[in-house]
C-alpha cells in the first residue's frame, strides 16, 4: 500500500519557510527558543549511529519533542495485551491494547527515521495480532511483517519519511473487531525542524465501542458484532473509557497557556466533530497533515484520521471536549474536559465558569454514589440512603436543568418539585410521568403550569427509581422509596409515547 | 494381522522418535558426519524418507555436509514454479566457481500424486537443471506436510489438483541449520547472494 | 536406540490390549459438508468430509507425560528446537512432571505441532485437519449445524474476545455437541495437521486481489461465508503459527479412521 507524497520533500519545504510563509514554524519561533542549548550526549549518541530507544506515552500524556537535529535510527518495543478494563462504572470490557491501554501507546519520531519496530504478543493474549502504521510506506502499513502470534514477537523496520500525525491500528481479521475493541493509537513524525513551542500537549482518541448490554448497563460487557456492523454504537469515548478525561482525571492548563491536542479517531466507523466548547482552535493542522486552517470552531477528524489542534487558553474554567454529534456527548460518552487555573480575564469573558453540577453525574469522584447504588443493587443491599445519594446525582444532572436544583421550578413554566401536592399524592403516578412524560394543563401547589416535559425513558429503571426516591424525599417532601423493580412494572404496563427512547 | 499391524506401528513410532539419528544416507561424500546426531536447530532432526528423480531412496539430509539451498514446489505449476527454478539457476550463475561446485539444490514435491520420479526426472531435463547438484524429491503426504511444516511453507491442494503455496527458498549450512529465507519470487535474491559469496570453502568431505 | 524400541513396543503392545473397533475415548464424526469462511475454488462454496473419528476430549496433560515419559525424546529438555520453542511444556515443574500448575485432567498446552502429531501417531492415531475439525467444531447441540441454534456463534465469539489468562478448566466440562465431542469451543484452541494450509499473507486485507506469484495455485481463496466470524479468528489464529510455536492457550485432541468411522 504505497503512500504518495503529498507533502513537500524536506528541500521543499526549506523553499516554502523562506518564501510564502505558510510555516509550521514562525520565524521568531525558529530553532533555538524554547529549545534547551543542544544536549551533547544525546547529540553525540544520534551522530555516532546508536540506535534510540523510543520513548512511550499513554494518553493523555506525550512524550517530549524531537531535539535532535539528524535523523536516527529508533527502536520501538510495543506489547498487545488484552486485559479487562472498566469501560464505565460498573461497566466492564475486555479491551485490546497496544501497551495495556486505550488508545495505545503515542510513539514519536523524526522524519528521516528509520524505525526498527518490534511487536511483541503478550502470552496471555488469546488472539494473534499485528500493526498497521500509517506512517509506514510498504505493504500494509507493516502489517505483513508483524503478524504475531500469542508469546512471540515480531520485528521490521520501516523509514519514516513523511511527516504528519498518523493512526495505527492492528490489521488483523476480522479487522473491524481488533480495532472495536480498541488496538489504535497515534505516531506522530515531527518535519525536521519540529513543531512550533507550546505551553503542553496532550493526546486524546476517540472511538466508538458496542456492547450486548446497553449503554451503562453494568456488568462485563462482551462485544457486539452485529451492532458494530450496523454502526450502532453504544458508548462513544474519549481515550477508552467513559470518565477518563473527566473531574480529576481532566486535562490540566494554566491561563495563557499555548495548548496543542494530538487528536485521533480510531473508529472503527464513527466521523468526530471534535470541538472544545468555550474554545476556538487557532490552527488545526486538518487531517493530521502538514498544512493548517485557522479559527476553526469544529473539525472533523475521519475513522483512521488524526486533527491537531492548537489554542491558548485565555481565561480560567473548565471546557467540555466534545463530539459535536451532540447525542454522542451526551448520551454515549463522548465527553472530557480541560480545566485552566488563573487569573481571571473579563475583557475576554465576563461570565460565571461552566458549572461543574450542571455535568456532575458525569465527573469523576461523584459517580461513585451511583456505582455505588448500582453495585449494591446487584448484591441485593441496596437501601434508601444510597438511593438518595444516587438520585441526586443523577438529579443534578438530568431534571434540575428545568425543575433547577433545589426543586423549585420556574414559575409559570416548569411546576416545583419541592413540597409538590401533585407530585407526592400519587407515587405510580409520578413513575409514569417520568416514564412517559407530561403535558397539557396541570395545577401544582395551587398553580396552573401548561408546558411539556419529555418522556425521559431512556433513563435506566434503577436510576429512574433512586431519582424519584430522592425527589420525594427532599426539600421537605415526606416520601417513601421508589423501587427498581417498581418502575420495571411499570414500564410493562403503560405504552411509551412515539418518539420516546426504547 | 494383528502382530503385523503392531510393528508396523512400532516402526512407524521408532521412526517417528525425534531424537533418532538419520537413516543411513546414500551420498558417500558425508560419511564423516553421519555418526553425529544433528543439531537440535537442524532440519535433519527430521527423520523422512523420500525418493529422487532417478528413483533412488534418500533422506532430507543427502546433502549434509553441503550448503543447500532448499524450497517446494510441484511439476505442474503453472506460474511461480517455473519463476523459482530459473530463480535458483540464476543465484547459480551468480556465484564464484569454487562456491557454486560445493552448493547442492533440493526441491521437494508437494504433489506426491502426480509427481513421479518420471515426472520429476522429466521436468529436469526439460529445465536443464544440473543433476549433479540438483535433487528433485517425491515424499509421501505426511512428510511433505512435515517439511513444509520444517521450512515455514505454507500450501493447501485446490479440487482441481493445483496448489496454493508460498515459495520460499531456505538456505541451510552444512549442518542443516537454516541460515537465511527468502519469500520473494523473481526478486533480487540479494540476501541470499551475500550469504552464500560470503561463505568460507565448505568442508567437501 | 534398541532398548528404546523394546519400551516403545512393548507400550504398544499395551495399548493393543484395547479393541480397536470401538475406543471409547472417540466418536465418529460425519460424513458432512463444510461451509468454509473460505472458498475452496471460485464459485465453490463446500466441502465433503468424509466420516472419521475424532477424540471426545482434548489429550490432557496427564495423557501427555505418560507420553513424554514412554518417548524421551519429546521432553522438553531434550526435544529439538526445530520442532518445539522455549516455551514447550513451560508450565511443567520438570520435564517429567506435572506440577502444581498443570493438573493432569486440563487440556495439555504449551504443545507444539510436531509434539501434539508426534502424539498422536503413538497413539496409532493422527491430528485432525483443519476440514474435520471445522466439520466436528460447526455443530452445535442438537444437530451439525450450530449456526442456526441462537447464541451459539455468539458464545463462541465471547471466549475468542476473554484473554487467556483464567485457569484452565479440566477437559470434559463441556456439553458434548451433536457428534458427542465436548470442548471443542471455550477450552484452547487446537492444533490441526493441515494448520499450515491457509496463505493469509498477515495483513488481512489484501482479499481478492492477492498476488498469484507468492500464492501460486489457480487463484486466492477468497473468503466464502462472511458472517461465521469465529471459525474466521480460528483461521487467523492458525495461520499465525509455526510448527513449533507453543502457546499457552493451544492444545490438541487426535482423529482416526478405520473401523470406528464406518461404524
Amino acid at each position: 500500500m504505497a503512500r504518495r507524497s503529498i507533502v513537500p520533500s524536506f528541500l521543499g519545504i526549506v523553499a516554502v519557510v523562506m518564501g510564502v510563509g505558510l510555516l509550521l514554524v514562525s520565524p521568531q519561533e525558529a530553532s533555538s527558543q524554547g529549545q534547551s542549548p543542544a544536549k551533547p550526549a544525546a547529540a553525540a549518541s544520534a551522530q555516532a549511529g546508536a540506535p534510540i530507544e523510543a520513548v512511550l506515552t499513554s494518553a493523555p500524556d506525550v512524550p517530549p519533542p524531537i531535539t535532535r537535529r539528524d535523523p536516527a535510527k529508533v527502536v520501538v518495543h510495543l506489547e498487545v495485551r488484552e486485559v479487562n478494563l472498566p469501560i464505565s462504572d460498573g461497566v466492564e470490557y475486555t479491551f485490546w491494547t497496544f501497551g495495556g491501554q486505550v488508545p495505545g501507546k503515542f510513539i514519536r519520531v523524526r522524519q528521516g527515521d528509520t524505525v526498527e519496530f518490534h511487536l511483541q504478543n503478550h502470552p496471555d493474549s488469546k488472539m494473534p495480532h499485528n500493526i498497521d502504521l500509517h506512517a509506514v510506506t510498504g505493504p500494509g502499513g507493516g502489517a505483513a511483517s508483524s503478524f504475531t502470534a500469542p508469546g512471540h514477537e515480531s520485528q521490521f523496520t520501516f523509514k519514516a519519511i513523511n511527516p504528519g500525525l498518523y493512526v495505527y491500528h492492528c490489521a488483523t481479521a476480522p479487522v473491524g473487531m481488533h480495532i472495536a475493541n480498541g488496538m489504535y493509537g497515534l505516531i506522530l513524525v515531527e518535519p525536521p525542524q519540529g513543531l512550533s513551542k507550546v505551553d503542553r500537549e496532550f493526546y486524546v482518541m476517540q472511538g466508538d465501542f458496542y456492547t450486548v448490554g446497553a449503554y451503562r448497563e453494568k456488568g462485563t460487557q462482551p462485544f457486539d458484532m452485529q451492532k458494530a456492523i450496523d454502526e450502532r454504537a453504544t458508548y462513544v469515548l474519549f481515550n477508552g473509557a467513559e470518565g477518563a478525561l473527566v473531574g480529576d482525571k481532566a486535562l490540566k492548563a494554566k491561563v495563557g497557556e499555548r495548548i496543542r491536542m494530538f487528536v485521533g479517531n480510531g473508529g472503527p466507523n464513527l466521523v468526530s466533530s471534535f470541538h472544545v466548547i468555550g474554545e476556538i482552535f487557532d490552527r488545526v493542522y486538518y487531517e493530521g497533515g502538514s498544512r493548517y486552517q485557522e479559527n476553526v470552531q469544529t473539525t472533523l477528524i475521519p475513522a483512521g484520521g488524526s486533527a491537531i489542534v492548537e489554542f491558548k487558553v485565555e481565561v480560567p474554567g473548565t471546557y467540555i471536549i466534545v463530539d459535536h454529534s451532540i447525542f454522542r456527548t451526551f448520551n454515549k460518552g463522548a465527553l472530557g474536559m480541560l480545566k485552566v487555573d488563573g487569573p481571571e480575564n473579563k475583557l475576554v469573558y465576563s461570565g460565571k465558569e461552566v458549572d461543574v453540577e450542571y455535568l456532575s453525574e458525569k465527573a469523576g469522584p461523584q459517580s461513585t454514589a451511583i456505582a455505588a447504588a448500582a453495585s449494591a443493587l446487584e448484591k441485593g443491599t441496596l437501601d434508601i440512603k444510597m438511593q438518595i445519594s444516587a438520585g441526586e446525582m443523577l438529579f443534578k444532572g438530568t431534571c434540575s436543568v428545568c425543575h433547577q436544583p433545589h426543586g423549585n421550578g420556574l414559575p409559570n413554566v416548569f411546576p416545583p418539585l419541592a413540597k409538590s401536592d401533585y407530585l407526592m399524592a400519587n407515587k405510580q403516578r409520578s413513575i409514569e410521568v417520568v416514564l412517559k412524560g407530561l403535558s397539557g394543563p396541570v395545577t401544582v401547589n395551587g398553580k396552573q403550569f401548561n408546558s411539556v416535559m419529555p418522556p425521559m425513558s431512556q433513563l435506566r429503571d434503577d436510576e429512574i427509581a433512586n431519582i424519584l426516591t430522592y425527589v420525594r424525599n427532599a426539600w421537605g417532601n415526606q416520601g417513601d422509596q421508589v423501587t427498581a423493580p417498581e418502575v420495571t412494572a411499570t414500564r410493562a404496563k403503560i405504552k411509551l409515547p412515539p418518539g420516546a427512547a426504547r | 494381522m494383528r502382530v503385523m499391524a503392531i510393528a508396523a506401528l512400532a516402526g512407524f513410532l521408532v521412526a517417528g522418535v525425534a531424537a533418532a539419528p538419520p537413516a543411513a544416507a546414500q551420498d558417500h561424500r558425508h560419511k564423516a558426519m553421519e555418526a553425529a546426531p544433528p543439531r537440535g536447530d537442524s532440519v535433519y532432526s527430521l527423520s523422512a524418507s523420500l525418493v529422487d528423480q532417478r528413483g533412488r531412496s534418500v533422506g532430507l539430509d543427502l546433502f549434509r555436509g553441503h550448503r543447500v539451498l532448499i524450497s517446494m514446489f510441484y511439476a505442474t505449476c503453472p506460474d511461480a514454479c517455473p519463476l523459482l527454478i530459473a530463480d535458483l539457476q540464476r543465484i547459480e550463475r551468480e556465484l564464484p566457481p569454487h562456491i557454486k561446485a560445493d552448493l547442492r539444490i533440493v526441491l521437494v514435491s508437494l504433489d506426491p500424486e502426480r509427481d513421479t520420479p518420471e515426472a520429476l526426472q522429466a521436468l529436469a531435463r526439460a529445465r536443464y537443471v544440473d543433476e549433479s547438484r540438483w535433487r528433485l524429491l517425491r515424499a509421501p503426504e505426511d512428510t511433505v506436510r512435515e517439511i513444509a511444516a520444517l521450512l515455514g511453507i505454507k500450501y493447501r491442494r485446490l479440487p482441481d489438483g493445483s496448489f496454493n503455496h508460498s515459495s520460499v527458498i531456505t538456505l541451510l549450512d552444512p549442518d542443516g541449520v537454516v541460515l537465511v529465507r527468502d519469500e520473494a519470487v523473481g526478486g533480487s535474491h540479494a540476501t541470499l547472494l551475500r550469504s552464500l559469496r560470503a561463505a568460507q570453502s565448505a568442508p567437501s568431505h | 536406540m534398541r532398548h528404546l524400541a523394546f519400551v516403545t513396543l512393548a507400550l504398544v503392545l499395551a495399548g493393543a490390549g484395547v479393541p480397536a473397533a470401538s475406543p471409547p475415548d472417540m466418536a465418529r464424526v460425519g460424513p458432512g459438508v463444510l461451509r468454509p469462511v473460505y472458498m475452496p475454488a471460485p464459485g465453490v462454496t463446500t466441502v465433503d468430509v468424509a466420516a472419521f473419528a475424532l477424540d471426545r476430549l482434548p489429550v490432557t496433560n496427564g495423557e501427555f507425560l505418560s507420553f513424554v515419559t514412554g518417548h524421551p525424546g519429546w521432553r522438553r529438555d531434550r526435544v529439538a528446537r526445530v520442532f518445539a520453542d522455549d516455551g514447550y511444556l513451560a508450565h511443567w515443574a520438570g520435564p517429567v512432571e506435572l506440577g502444581p500448575d498443570a493438573h493432569p485432567d486440563q487440556p495439555v498446552t504449551r504443545v507444539s505441532w510436531f509434539a501434539a502429531k508426534a502424539y498422536c501417531s503413538a497413539r496409532g492415531k493422527r491430528l485432525p485437519t483443519e476440514a474435520e475439525w471445522e466439520l466436528a467444531g460447526a455443530a452445535g447441540d442438537k444437530g451439525p449445524d450450530g449456526a442456526v441454534e441462537p447464541g451459539f456463534r455468539e458464545r463462541i465469539l465471547g471466549w475468542y474476545a476473554r484473554p487467556a489468562t483464567a485457569e484452565l478448566p479440566a477437559v470434559g466440562s463441556g456439553q458434548p455437541n451433536f457428534w458427542g465431542i465436548r470442548d471443542l469451543h471455550g477450552l484452547v484452541w487446537e492444533w490441526v495437521l493441515d494448520y499450515n494450509s491457509t496463505l493469509v499473507s498477515g495483513d488481512s486485507r489484501s482479499g481478492k486481489s492477492a498476488d498469484r506469484l507468492p500464492f501460486c495455485g489457480t487463484g486466492a481463496l477468497t473468503a466464502g461465508d462472511n458472517e461465521d466470524y469465529a471459525s474466521f479468528m480460528r483461521l487467523a489464529f492458525r495461520s499465525s503459527l509455526e510448527a513449533r510455536y507453543t502457546t499457552r492457550a493451544l492444545g490438541f485432541r487426535c482423529a482416526g479412521d478405520g473401523e470406528v468411522a464406518l461404524r
